[in-house]
């Protein structure tokens, strides 16, 4: 009964006492597809990515009644550092929800400025002058914004404190003048419409002393638990190593006390997020060894009744090293293959509409021509028929003209294409939402395969992943010969991540089979997330010259090689690989399948 | 060399608003007998610029927007038929070498590659244009003068210009104006007032910094006109911008409501 009572006065107390208007609550996910095109035109860094910000404690007073429900301890502020702009989850500052929308944008677009020198309240003020001078759009929304602002704030008891608040008010209503705080004030009220005046991470920013962990591959980048936790960055302290440490009954440890341990293992526990939510502080450490230097082990080879379909035994393929400028020859083994387990399947539901737009696209895409005569109009006359025509003419028997032009019209085009997906381990990592790489990648597949056999073009699709140089999986999905049907679909459904990119020999075998191809245009398209690398010396700038060496000698070949990556790096040596303008970066990578669609129509038409 | 003046007083020149050198480069291959290639992004004024120039030196210009159909015949000229009988009909190409003018040839790119056959003996020192449907053989006077132009922003790997196409050309780069300049341009060209053309210029730069991540291309000076002629003549800027920058740019809903989110920051109610 107690418990029920309780419960209820708690319910009751702090719904009474919540500062903000729940119904009018704007919420992250509502702008989130709109933020970062706005915040880049904002002129933001474009390298960042959006995030939810955490609430910070701000010490500040609160009024009598979130005092008695004990809430309103914590504000969620905005603020930017090297990585991402972090915005709060929802905003119900206002009663009106168009204004919580347009505190959204008016933060990013102060976010976006560069950081202005002085204190918190310099620099923000400086910040709100520089966008109101160059927009004056947002003017007449900051104007709005602070005047139903001013009503919400408390107006402090003690002398200091008002001083302060006086300070903070008139540097809301005139910006740029702002002076510093009053010394010796209480923390003041947060500001809502102003950045984070000490970001949780950037004082940790500057620790980095060069030893920038490598990225690993298995990155979780699961944007659905993006939400960041007030992180606090420590040295690595040795005297409580775990391994040494004993128990001793007087120390109680609490959750967010920092123990180094060795922990058993690298998987993320179910209930990871709850107890981080229930922390008052992560610890980061910068430890010597990354996951991805452990990760770096030889995987053992599945059984072989778990493994995919060898075919026959496998194709001896040279590879270029760098350091020699020569093709060493039968250097790796290229073992054709089936996936396992593919029963033929129809395409999933969730694709079929997206599936008939594409089919409806491609179905009218403009083919090659051909010389045709007896045409109405057209470059050339058609000799034959005007001289037919001119003696019916002369012999009195009346014609109407006939066509008499010779043109090239449509006709079938002459067009093949080769899509190569890379399907190696770090295809398994995590999108967000979207799901996993290689459910993106599996997807696009589907729908490119459904568009290629709508307009007609030859396509094969193939897959692979390599271990080592001794076995390089290319994986069959459809081959030239063969209609697009279930069983085709089947096994692109029955793709699996695993193992290593050896991009070289699968581009060469690729170009083999290209060539085979009575086409007058080859295309050789590759479906990548990440740089070349395998398990021996295949990494870092092997890899890349003998992927490179591989485009080139494609190209050589006479087919056109393009890349598509979701890999945001790629800039970095996509360039070199496939030439300025033969790849395209994926920025947001379940976009892929209409990416890739489109950007088929848009090489080709 | 009698071109120059000869039409200089008849007509206003088109505006044209100079960036840097390149009216003196297009004067000094034209005197020189050069052909000029052009590469710039769509809408930043390469087309003007011809228009400009041609009116400027006096010479007719004859201008010939490519696109995946045209031909070699549809330059050079065909036979058609009348009355019984074939008749020779001059495609714009020779029109231009016969008259001694300017053959502008817009978004060379996208001709069908034959094109490139009759255009190579016109550019190198031989300047001839031979009609083998005719057997005639024009040489160009020397106030002919071939300009081509394309955008190196459409990504295709089958339709760029073959490297012993473009070696044939003087090239000149464009982009978009500096704000200083494009605020000129829709002040002279768009009728906007200081005001509003530097909001323009101002919404233009944000827009800008999207080409290539969200945008396939950048919001053009061309757009920026036509916004600035829209509100001049009386229409709501928002709704302007959204008619004449925001719509033309991109087809996604998250896109357009961020773009006029962008817009808002300008010409927000």
């Amino acid at each position: 009964m107690e418990d029920l009572v309780g419960s209820w006065w708690d319910r009751l107390v702090r719904r009474a006492a919540y500062p903000g208007y729940p119904q009018a609550a704007v919420l992250l996910d509502d702008v989130a597809p709109q933020a970062l095109l706005f915040f880049r035109a904002m002129g933001g860094d474009p390298g960042l990515a959006i995030r939810s910000a955490v609430g910070t404690a701000h010490g500040a007073r609160r009024r009598w009644l979130a005092r008695v429900a004990g809430i309103d301890t914590h504000v969620e502020l905005a603020w930017r550092d090297g990585q991402a702009l972090y915005l709060p989850e929802r905003i119900d500052l206002y009663p009106d929800a168009a204004l919580n929308r347009g505190l959204y944008f008016w933060l990013m677009a102060l976010a976006a400025q560069p950081p202005a020198q002085g204190d918190w309240l310099q620099s923000n003020s400086e910040g709100t002058a520089r966008c109101l001078a160059t927009m004056p759009g947002l003017a007449t929304l900051y104007q709005r914004l602070v005047a139903a602002l001013l009503p919400l704030r408390n107006w402090p008891a003690n002398g200091t404190g008002q001083a302060a608040e006086q300070a903070i008010r008139h540097a809301l209503l005139q910006p740029g003048t702002a002076t510093a705080l009053p010394a010796g004030s209480p923390p003041p009220q947060p500001v809502p419409l102003w950045l984070h005046p000490s970001p949780p991470s950037a004082a940790a920013a500057n620790q980095d002393d060069g030893q920038q962990p490598e990225q690993g591959h298995g990155d979780s980048r699961d944007s659905k638990a993006r939400r960041r936790y007030r992180a606090r960055r420590d040295n690595p302290d040795d005297r409580k190593n775990g391994m040494l440490l004993q128990f001793r009954a007087e120390s109680i440890f609490t959750w967010d006390d920092y123990v180094r341990v060795n922990r058993h293992q690298d998987e993320d526990e179910p209930d990871d997020g709850a107890a981080a939510e229930d922390m008052d502080r992560l610890t980061v450490s910068r430890d010597g060894k990354t996951r991805a230097s452990r990760l770096k082990f030889d995987l053992d080879l599945p059984a072989a009744a778990y493994d995919d379909t060898p075919l026959g035994d496998g194709l001896l393929l040279p590879e270029w090293d760098y350091r020699r400028e020569r093709l060493v020859a039968d250097h790796c083994r290229l073992q054709p293959m089936l996936p396992r387990d593919a029963s033929p399947a129809p395409l999933p539901d969730k694709l079929q509409a997206a599936a008939r737009r594409l089919r409806r696209q491609f179905q009218a895409l403009s083919p090659e021509r051909s010389r045709k005569s007896g045409e109405a109009s057209g470059p050339d006359l058609d000799l034959d028929r005007i001289i037919r025509f001119l003696a019916e003419q002369r012999s009195g028997v009346a014609v109407a003209e006939p066509p008499l032009y010779q043109a090239w019209p449509p006709a079938g085009r002459s067009m093949a294409c080769l899509l190569l997906a890379d399907l190696s381990l770090s295809t398994e990592s995590w999108l967000g939402e979207a799901g996993q790489v290689i459910h993106v990648i599996r997807d696009s597949l589907l729908l490119f395969a459904e568009a290629l056999a709508a307009c007609g073009d030859a396509f094969g699709l193939y897959g692979f992943s390599s271990l080592r140089r001794s076995e390089v999986r290319y994986l069959l999905l459809k081959d030239f010969g063969e209609p697009y049907d279930d069983a085709a679909r089947g096994r692109i459904l029955a793709i699996r991540p695993g193992y290593y990119t050896r991009m070289g020999a699968a581009i060469r075998q690729s170009t083999t089979i290209l060539l085979q191809q009575p086409a007058q245009r080859r295309l050789l398209l590759i479906v990548s997330d990440g740089k070349p690398n395998d398990l021996d010396h295949y990494e870092g700038r092997y890899g890349v010259e003998d992927t490179r060496q591989a485009v080139l000698e494609a190209r050589r070949a006479g087919l056109i090689p393009f890349c598509v990556t979701v890999d945001r790096e790629a800039g970095d040596y996509l360039p070199h690989l496939f030439g300025k303008r033969g790849y395209s970066v994926v920025h947001d990578a379940h976009r892929l399948p209409q990416v890739l669609t489109s950007l088929y129509a848009s090489l080709t038409a | 060399m009698n071109a120059p003046h000869r039409a200089a007083a008849a007509a206003p020149l088109p505006f044209y608003q100079p960036l840097a050198d390149e009216c003196e480069v297009f004067e000094a291959a034209w005197h020189q007998q050069l052909p000029l290639l052009i590469k710039g992004p769509t809408g930043c004024g390469k087309t003007r610029f011809v228009a400009h120039m041609a009116a400027r030196l006096g010479l007719p210009l004859f201008t010939v927007s490519c696109h995946d159909d045209l031909s070699a015949a549809d330059l050079v000229g065909r036979h058609l038929i009348a009355a019984g009988n074939t008749q020779w009909c001059d495609g714009p190409l020779t029109r231009a070498v016969r008259a001694g003018g300017i053959c502008y040839l817009d978004e060379v790119v996208e001709a069908r590659k034959d094109t490139t056959v009759v255009l190579h003996p016109l550019t190198d020192d031989r300047r001839i244009l031979p009609i083998e449907r005719t057997g005639e053989q024009l040489a160009a006077p020397a106030s002919f003068m071939l300009v081509v132009s394309y955008n190196p922003g459409y990504q295709h790997v089958l339709k760029t210009l073959k490297p012993s196409t473009r070696q044939r050309f003087v090239a000149l780069a464009f982009d978009f104006p500096p704000p200083a300049v494009e605020l000129t341009v829709l002040r002279e060209e768009g009728g906007a007032d200081e005001a509003l053309a530097r909001r323009l210029v101002a919404l233009a730069a944000q827009l800008r910094r999207l080409g290539g991540y969200h945008l396939d291309e950048a919001v053009s000076t061309r757009l920026l006109v036509y916004a600035a002629k829209l509100i001049a003549s009386g229409m709501a800027a928002r709704t302007a911008c959204r008619v004449a920058l925001v719509e033309p740019l991109s087809d996604e809903p998250d896109t357009l409501a961020a773009l006029m989110a962008v817009v808002d920051t300008q010409f927000g109610a």
